[in-house]
């Protein structure tokens, strides 16, 4: 059982070719039909450090993300989803609520986040690590961006919005804004042309 | 040196044929069948622990292992012979043992323990697999290999006998009745004639080492180094006993100081040395020490059984390699460098109370292929926010409405939650979601008790 666990793991890998299938994986569905079509993978890159800038904490960042991250923890092959030294505790009936499965989500308190962050992110024993950063270093975070091509792990750090106008090394960059019923997403950074702005609703379920 | 031309002992049943012991009546029962006794004779030893660390190395021979203080070791290597290639490779590969310790062996191969030892102290290399031959070939050892009182081997020589074979020709009776039971008894064990009870030896489960360093270091890279012979043999001694460790301790000797000690607890039972040392450094870097280190002890107090599991082709974080390895590598790390409480899981509780149905938990469990028994039926996805306060913060209030940062815009239908009657953390809240005015959604609760505040418990988005 893990033997082949293992082999789908390596068999997913981007560089081999399996004759009559390439290995085109496409990104992590994001669970939003609009927003998949707006990024440029069709959803999540499935490894690498990607930005979301917010104005304020809590404006829809973890909401939008969840749906992805449920789907990661209830492959088959599912490795962690990480939150490392998140500002406020994540609510857990809240979790299960949205679909996320428990006995793959570890929390790390907050001593030392950011080379916490780095630790899971090059370990391969999570597929996606979430974190929050002031103003970390540039050459911080590219030691992040190695760190999760190395352990092939989707690393999401939250980050002011005034850190827009920074240089950075990450895959992705979102700018996101919160609305009455949903939030504005701009892409500030991507393998695509688009730069314009995405409105995106929640389902009718999420808002109360 | 004498030896003996077949070094196998011939099977019991050909045995019983053969010419009696000289000195016991037809019919007594001879030595155990089938034993061969190898004894060694160590200049050098100094100690018991000396002995007892030998005793360990010889246990790979045989699970026969007799210790005789000061200075003697005995092995039963009947079941052996085969597995080592014949007594005279056994007898180097002993000696082998014994060099690498330091000590000098003198080793002789007999049918009983006595006579094995008797002979190593005489100096004979003895190798004696037949007991009809036993009682000549220890004719000429002299009496002080028996250690005997000074007094008794007096006697003795003032009766003319100076060598064991004359011992073995004087009458019974009257020997014991000069010189007691107790000395007749030694003399028929060493004879075969009675069988003699060995007490095997039983390693000790518990490691312990010491080093005491040549001088005096306060460096951490330095003491990692200095540790490293003790990891090494921490690492031999769990292998050779198929365990694995569950909590390491070191402790740090200085000159006045009190020592310093360092625990070193394990997310999964671990055998292998160089990973508790790269495990152990880190818990170093965290250490102050008051003063310089003059010895340094490495302690392992709880072994478990190991099994082995299968290892996987590709390293732990390698593409395909084996998951669960590296998350308990992970865990290890980080608690190694932020401490126990600083990796864990989350897990729900019965209970409607906020603050009460969900608690913190360990770690998740990296295996795969796990059963989905935490699967809870998923509640109302809404109602609740993905982030709790630790405690819910009290919120101003202006014109009936609770404001932070601005007003709050109260945009849904009240939900009320009563609990906890029953112990004193009684809940009787009516909550709400609740917009600030940047946009950012709030789980806000006013309560149905005077003075009816209003608080923020949560975070939505």
């Amino acid at each position: 059982m893990a033997g082949s666990a293992q082999l789908t793991r390596l068999l997913e890998h981007p560089a081999i070719w399996r004759g009559r299938t390439a290995a085109q994986r496409g990104g992590v569905p994001s669970g939003f039909a609009a927003l998949d079509a707006y990024l440029p993978d069709h959803g999540w890159p499935r490894s690498g450090l990607i930005e979301i800038l917010t104005g304020r904490f809590g404006s829809g960042e973890l909401a939008l993300l969840l749906p992805a991250l449920a789907a990661l923890t209830r492959a088959a092959t599912a490795r962690w989803c990480v939150w490392v030294a998140p500002p406020l505790m994540p609510f857990a009936p809240a979790l299960v609520a949205r679909g996320l499965l428990l006995d793959r989500v570890a929390v790390i308190g907050g001593a030392q986040p950011l080379w916490a962050f780095e630790q899971t992110l090059g370990s391969g024993a999570a597929d996606a690590a979430l974190a929050w950063a002031r103003r970390p270093r540039l050459r911080e975070l590219r030691r992040l961006q190695l760190a999760a091509e190395r352990g092939r792990t989707l690393g999401v750090l939250f980050r002011p919005r005034r850190a827009a106008t920074e240089a950075s090394v990450a895959v992705l960059r979102l700018a996101l804004e919160p609305l009455a019923t949903g939030v504005r997403l701009r892409l500030l950074k991507g393998r695509s042309a688009r730069r314009d702005a995405l409105e995106l609703s929640w389902p009718a379920g999420w808002v109360s | 040196m004498l030896s003996h031309a077949n070094a196998l002992a011939p099977a019991p049943a050909a045995r019983e044929g053969t010419a009696p012991l000289r000195g016991v009546p037809p019919g007594a029962p001879a030595c155990a069948p089938g034993e061969l006794w190898a004894a060694a004779h160590l200049s050098g030893c100094d100690g018991l622990s000396c002995l007892e660390r030998l005793a360990s190395h010889a246990l790979r021979f045989t699970p026969r292992v007799g210790l005789v203080p000061p200075d003697g070791l005995l092995l039963e290597v009947q079941g052996s012979l085969h597995l080592f290639g014949g007594a005279a490779r056994l007898r180097e590969q002993l000696r082998g043992e014994c060099q690498r310790l330091g000590l000098q062996p003198l080793i002789a191969f007999a049918p009983t323990p006595l006579a094995a030892l008797a002979a190593a102290r005489a100096g004979h290399e003895l190798l004696v697999s037949d007991a009809a031959q036993l009682t000549g070939q220890l004719a000429g050892l002299p009496l002080a290999v028996l250690r005997w009182p000074e007094d008794s081997v007096a006697r003795l020589a003032r009766m003319g006998v100076r060598t064991v074979g004359a011992l073995l020709r004087l009458p019974r009776a009257g020997f014991a009745r000069r010189f007691g039971a107790v000395q007749l008894a030694v003399l028929d064990q060493l004879t075969g004639r009675t069988r003699q009870v060995v007490t095997a030896f039983r390693a000790r489960e518990r490691f312990r080492r010491r080093r005491d360093l040549g001088c005096e270091l306060s460096h951490h890279a330095a003491l990692l180094h200095a540790l490293a012979p003790l990891f090494e043999a921490l690492g031999t001694f769990l292998t050779t006993r198929q365990c694995a460790v569950l909590e390491l301790e070191c402790r740090l000797l200085h000159r006045q100081a009190a020592p310093t000690r360092c625990r070193m607890p394990l997310a999964l039972p671990c055998a292998d040395g160089a990973r508790l040392q790269g495990l152990f450094a880190e818990y170093l870097s965290r250490l102050q020490l008051p003063e310089a280190v003059r010895a340094c002890e490495l302690r392992a107090a709880a072994l478990v059984a190991q099994r082995p599991d299968t290892r996987s082709l590709w390293q732990p974080g390698e593409h395909g390699g084996d998951e669960q390895l590296a998350g308990v590598d992970l865990i290890e790390r980080l608690r190694a460098r932020l401490g126990t409480e600083a990796v864990h899981g989350l897990a729900l509780r019965e209970g409607h109370r906020p603050e009460h149905c969900w608690a913190l938990s360990a770690p998740p469990p990296a295996t795969l292929g796990r059963q989905r028994a935490t699967d809870y039926p998923p509640r109302a996805a809404g109602r609740r926010p993905l982030w709790l306060l630790p405690a819910p913060q009290p919120l101003r209030v202006r014109d009936g409405l609770p404001c932070r940062r601005g007003p709050l815009r109260l945009v849904s239908e009240l939900e009320r939650i009563e609990s906890g009657w029953w112990d004193d953390a009684d809940v009787s809240r009516d909550y709400y979601t609740a917009i600030d005015p940047y946009g950012v959604r709030l789980w806000v609760f006013r309560e149905r008790a005077a003075p009816h505040g209003w608080f923020v418990h949560g975070v939505f988005g």
